[in-house]
């Protein structure tokens, strides 16, 4: 996914001249042809996550379209109140890409591993928050956000989920429909595919969300007789399903603990259940 | 002390007295800054928005009753709207909203954001070989935070000559973690530094008229907390956020027309 950021911000910023790239020191060697073509439009600006934000603010606010680029935890977490003043409360638009959300960068432990980010970046007025789960998803909502004005949030995954599923900024997707289901699992990103084979043989309705915020309501209201089960390796599509409205939910994904493991991205979602085995089981007890 | 920053010190300590909040001595230690930059970089107050305008940004933001003073002298509104300051309903609030005031480029508040802001703007400008320039007043108390250096080395890492930093050196925090050898600090991050008398027109705005050669500039403006008033400078840690009642107001306001011209 991260080389479709590559791609699309090139075939944009063909086009485009005030795109411009503030990189925290990362993904720099993939974005050689950019640099070449716009030596002036990606500065890689170093390890300093809050300037980066409150720099992207500064250049929007002088007509640019910034997108800041670095690990997740490093500039939602730390770069918080960057994110919330500079950008959120100023309404000045830029937006941030992410790599290694969740548990993508699973063998660098607890200090690299980002489950936070979707939610506190939805708790911000003005912000869009997407967690595409493919590069297709990521092209879409990319191509569609980084000009609009407003402060927007995506996130690279490691993985995709392997559908081919239609794309629409704040339209969530029905992936499997079972007349007369008493539960529906929601699911957001790239864990749609373990959901998907979690939950194949199971009677229930699976449905999908790329855009946590705005979250399809609409969408929703169609289920809201049955319980829903949200499976989701970070925090933020629970919460905003249940701050929107009174409805039968559980989670299954984070636990209140650190997640102190290292290894792959596969077995830290084993760990924690969230491997299509771990995720059938779960179903089965909610229903 | 000219009888103009004179008025708007007076202006400060009544809207002060008559809305129970202010940062009296921080907005004393900033006026004569605050006059050097709008009478110098390119502005109108009747077009806020004109598009080829210098920008300016009050990082820290709780000297926002000395900038809407100020702004009020150079006709960017009148003075008598700003009494309602801090209260419900009212444009001017204790820090600065940019939605809701002409002038105001930049919503501050909390302290250490105000810089990175400007080094975005000032990166804009030469991305987009503008002549404009950019101009930010950050405090010494402020420079506690780590991200004024985190954009400071930024700034000089990207030469960018079309900003300038005035720093408010008024010792605002000598009780607990100082900015010991300030000038220096900002030389080695790569700023073309000069110092100045903060309360003194004349350096300052020759300081600022100045062409910086390839470097962000910082204005080390020596000011004092309080100046204009000997109460507020000798008890200033007890002023620091405090409102005078009618008593207060008139011995400072007595203090401060005693000051020699």
């Amino acid at each position: 996914m991260r080389r479709q950021f590559k791609d699309t911000v090139l075939k944009l910023a063909e086009k485009d001249d005030k795109l411009v790239l503030l990189f925290g020191d990362i993904s720099v060697y993939l974005f050689n042809e950019f640099k070449e073509k716009f030596p002036e439009r990606l500065l890689n600006l170093g390890i300093c996550e809050n300037t980066l934000i409150s720099m992207a603010g500064g250049m929007s606010s002088v007509g640019f379209f910034p997108v800041v680029h670095t690990i997740t935890p490093f500039v939602t977490e730390r770069s918080y109140e960057q994110v919330k003043l500079d950008l959120c409360y100023n309404r000045l638009g830029a937006t941030i890409v992410t790599c290694g959300g969740s548990f993508d960068y699973a063998w660098d432990g607890a200090t690299h591993h980002c489950y936070t980010d979707l939610e506190l970046m939805r708790l911000l007025p003005g912000m869009e928050v997407m967690q595409p789960g493919s590069k297709k998803e990521f092209d879409v909502l990319f191509s569609r956000s980084y000009n609009n004005g407003l402060p927007s949030y995506l996130r690279i995954a490691a993985d995709e989920h392997g559908l081919d599923l239609p794309v629409e900024f704040g339209k969530g997707v029905v992936i499997k429909e079972t007349p007369g289901a008493k539960v529906s699992v929601l699911t957001a990103g790239p864990l749609l595919g373990n959901v998907h084979k979690g939950c194949a043989d199971l009677p229930v309705n699976l449905i999908y969300f790329h855009t946590l915020k705005p979250l399809d309501l609409q969408l929703l209201s169609r289920f809201v007789d049955t319980k829903f089960v949200v499976i989701h390796d970070a925090f933020g599509l629970f919460e905003a399903l249940t701050a929107a409205c009174a409805v039968k939910a559980e989670y299954h994904g984070l636990p209140d603990e650190f997640c102190c493991y290292y290894g792959t991205l596969e077995e830290i979602r084993k760990q924690l259940g969230l491997d299509p085995a771990g995720i059938h089981t779960r179903i089965q007890d909610a229903l | 002390m000219d009888t103009i920053s004179k008025e708007i010190r007076e202006n400060i300590l009544r809207i002060s007295h008559h809305s129970g909040h202010g940062h009296i001595p921080t907005c004393f230690s900033i006026i004569e800054i605050l006059r050097s930059v709008y009478e110098t970089m390119d502005h109108d107050p009747k077009n806020p928005d004109w598009v080829e305008r210098d920008i300016f940004i009050l990082s820290k933001g709780h000297g926002a009753l000395g900038l809407y003073c100020v702004l009020a002298h150079y006709g960017y509104f009148s003075v008598s709207e700003v009494y309602s300051f801090g209260s419900f309903g009212s444009r001017f609030g204790c820090h600065a909203d940019r939605f809701k005031i002409p002038g105001i480029e930049l919503s501050t508040g909390s302290l250490g954001h105000g810089i990175g802001v400007a080094v975005g703007i000032a990166l804009g400008f030469k991305l987009s070989q503008s002549s404009r320039r950019i101009f930010v007043l950050i405090g010494d108390g402020e420079s506690n935070e780590g991200t004024v250096w985190e954009a400071a080395m930024v700034a000089a890492n990207l030469g960018l000559s079309n900003l300038t930093v005035l720093f408010d050196h008024n010792c605002s925090q000598s009780r607990c973690l100082p900015i010991n050898q300030a000038v220096d600090k900002f030389s080695a991050f790569g700023f073309d530094v000069q110092t100045v008398d903060g309360h003194d027109l004349v350096p300052l705005k020759k300081a600022l008229q100045s062409v910086p050669d390839g470097k962000p500039r910082l204005i080390n403006a020596q000011t004092i907390k309080g100046k204009g008033c000997p109460t507020l400078v000798e008890e200033v840690f007890a002023w620091h956020r405090r409102s005078p009642n009618g008593e207060e107001l008139i011995t400072l306001l007595g203090e401060l027309h005693a000051t020699a011209i």
